[in-house]
């Protein structure tokens, strides 16, 4: 509903924010741009969420590897065809394990599958670049698949749909706010060398944005729980607040390194879904374990449900 | 097969979105290209060898890695995958079957296949760019490609050889790049232009020995040398008197 009522108010917002003169002709053109991908990304996230445990894990699988891939793409790694193989068979037997509800084999995967890619090069007798290219998988591999994966294990608990609805939202709205703060009122570049167009107006806008909101939806969520105190909410909101800034910045060292703008042009006005997610990378494994440590997860059903 | 060096580079496609990606010259496959032209290959190839009952001659005269361009005469749709199903190991995963843009990369069904499964990369047969040839012949001479190509610019209608374009001695003059004349032989017959259904002929193809245009200018003169001798090397393949 809040999604929804989002997409409805952006054209309102712009129309109004065009007409007192706070934005640009250009500014305005960029945020349609962005709108018209929301109408149908948003639609497919929230579906796949609603629907079931499995169609939210297999969209977290399937946005893990559409990442992997750009990222891949970036940096030359996706030349590597048996490292990137290697990764994809990792990202499978991560969604395996969310399925599954087996949180050793998921805990497991992460320095196995890091183990193997470091094996496996090492075995193609190819020393020069050695560092480079299993460095790159590994970080691909760990960013977009485990950091990802962890929604998709999120999805074992009973009340999934809430708990993963605060992590996506959260991140998003925290990249929309920055964007919005720092268009209307940034002046300050907190980041230059890395974010050139984040502004320290747009940083702290998202800070104020998403803390409470995500600490106050934490707390219906979890009302009751170990997590319900106002200290560990505040804490949960403002890391997870900080955590969607960083990851922000993580993927904008990564273009900066790489000197591109976007890892992608397949989301219009968004560049790729890497841009899209790149809240998200921290936000995921810093949500899960914040949450796990307190509530846990997949709890009440029963572990192994396929492979005992 | 990978690089035998990592390079940290980004992918030449980079950033195109994934409809013109899938039409440009600068395209990479990724793993699923692979694994589908690869799985694309061997089914082909199957066919080949049992219903044409494909025989190769010369196969030691084919390229194992890249950078090449093998070549032959054109008269029917079949000639690409027959000499793609001839090469093997990191040649057959380098190899780009140049294809064209007009016929095979139109509609979405056929840029799909023609990209994702045979790993072509489109020509513009009407008005090709200066940029379009200079593009193939970067990726040529960076080492990491190579080309099927048909110099003639369409597919025969009688059977007989027709005129190589310049255009083929645009990307070679002046390179150390090896251009491997083919003859093929019976393509013809088993499925010529305006046939709906291949006709179970037998299909030879005879490989020449590499040729090299390393001393050749490369201007409009070179470009022409570079045509006629390789139009004279496939013909010199064809064992069969016109």
């Amino acid at each position: 509903m809040a999604v929804a009522l989002a997409l409805l108010a952006t054209p309102v917002l712009v129309a109004v924010m065009v007409r007192a003169k706070r934005i640009s002709p250009e500014v305005r053109s960029d945020i349609l741009t962005r709108w018209r991908t929301w109408l149908w990304l948003a639609p497919a996230a929230a579906g796949a969420i609603v629907i079931s445990p499995l169609s939210a894990m297999l969209l977290a699988a399937a946005l893990g590897l559409l990442c992997y891939r750009e990222f891949a793409r970036g940096t030359g790694v996706f030349r590597e065809r048996t490292l990137s193989a290697i990764v994809v068979c990792g990202v499978a037997l991560l969604l395996w394990a969310c399925v599954d509800n087996w949180y050793g084999l998921f805990a497991a995967l992460a320095p196995l599958v890091v183990a193997t890619l470091a094996g496996v090069a090492a075995l193609q007798d190819r020393p020069q670049g050695y560092l480079q290219r299993v460095a790159l998988a590994c970080m691909g591999f760990l960013l977009f698949g485990v950091g990802l994966m962890h929604l998709a294990y999120m999805a074992n608990a009973r009340d999934y749909r809430p708990a993963l609805f605060i992590v996506v939202a959260g991140s998003q709205v925290s990249d929309i706010a920055a964007f919005i703060f720092g268009k209307a009122l940034g002046r300050r570049h907190l980041f230059p060398n890395t974010s050139p167009r984040k502004t320290l107006a747009g940083h702290l806008g998202a800070l104020l944005i998403v803390a409470p909101t995500t600490a106050f939806l934490a707390h219906w969520t979890y009302l009751g729980t170990a997590l319900d105190t106002p200290l560990r909410l505040a804490g949960f909101g403002v890391a997870l607040a900080i955590a969607a800034q960083v990851g922000d910045l993580v993927l904008g060292s990564i273009k900066r390194d790489l000197g591109v703008k976007d890892l992608s042009g397949t989301l219009p006005g968004h560049g790729g879904f890497t841009d899209r997610c790149n809240s998200l990378l921290l936000v995921a494994p810093v949500a899960f374990h914040y949450i796990g440590y307190f509530v846990g997860f997949g709890l009440e059903r029963l572990p192994r449900v396929f492979s005992s | 097969m990978t690089d035998p060096q990592f390079r940290y580079h980004p992918a030449g496609d980079l950033g195109l979105r994934e409809g013109e990606r899938l039409r440009s010259v600068r395209r990479e496959p990724g793993l699923t290209s692979v694994v589908l032209h690869h799985l694309t290959g061997a089914t082909l190839a199957a066919y080949l060898r049992s219903y044409h009952r494909l025989e190769v001659r010369g196969r030691e005269n084919l390229p194992t890695r890249p950078p090449f361009i093998v070549l032959s005469n054109h008269a029917s749709h079949l000639d690409a995958v027959i000499l793609a199903a001839c090469l093997r190991g990191g040649a057959r995963t380098s190899c780009y079957p140049l294809a064209a843009g007009d016929v095979f990369f139109e509609s979405t069904t056929r840029t799909l296949f023609a990209s994702m499964c045979m790993n072509a990369l489109p020509v513009r047969r009407k008005g090709v760019t200066r940029h379009a040839l200079d593009d193939f012949r970067a990726r040529l001479i960076a080492g990491d490609a190579g080309f099927v190509m048909f110099p003639e610019g369409q597919r025969s209608r009688t059977g007989e050889l027709l005129e190589f374009r310049a255009g083929i001695g645009r990307l070679l003059a002046g390179s150390n790049v090896p251009a491997v004349p083919c003859y093929i032989e019976g393509a013809f017959r088993a499925f010529p232009a305006g046939a709906r259904v291949p006709r179970p002929a037998k299909i030879v193809v005879t490989v020449g020995r590499p040729l090299h245009f390393e001393s050749t200018v490369n201007d409009r003169e070179g470009w022409q040398r570079v045509a006629e001798s390789l139009r004279s090397a496939v013909l010199s393949l064809n064992r069969t008197p016109n």
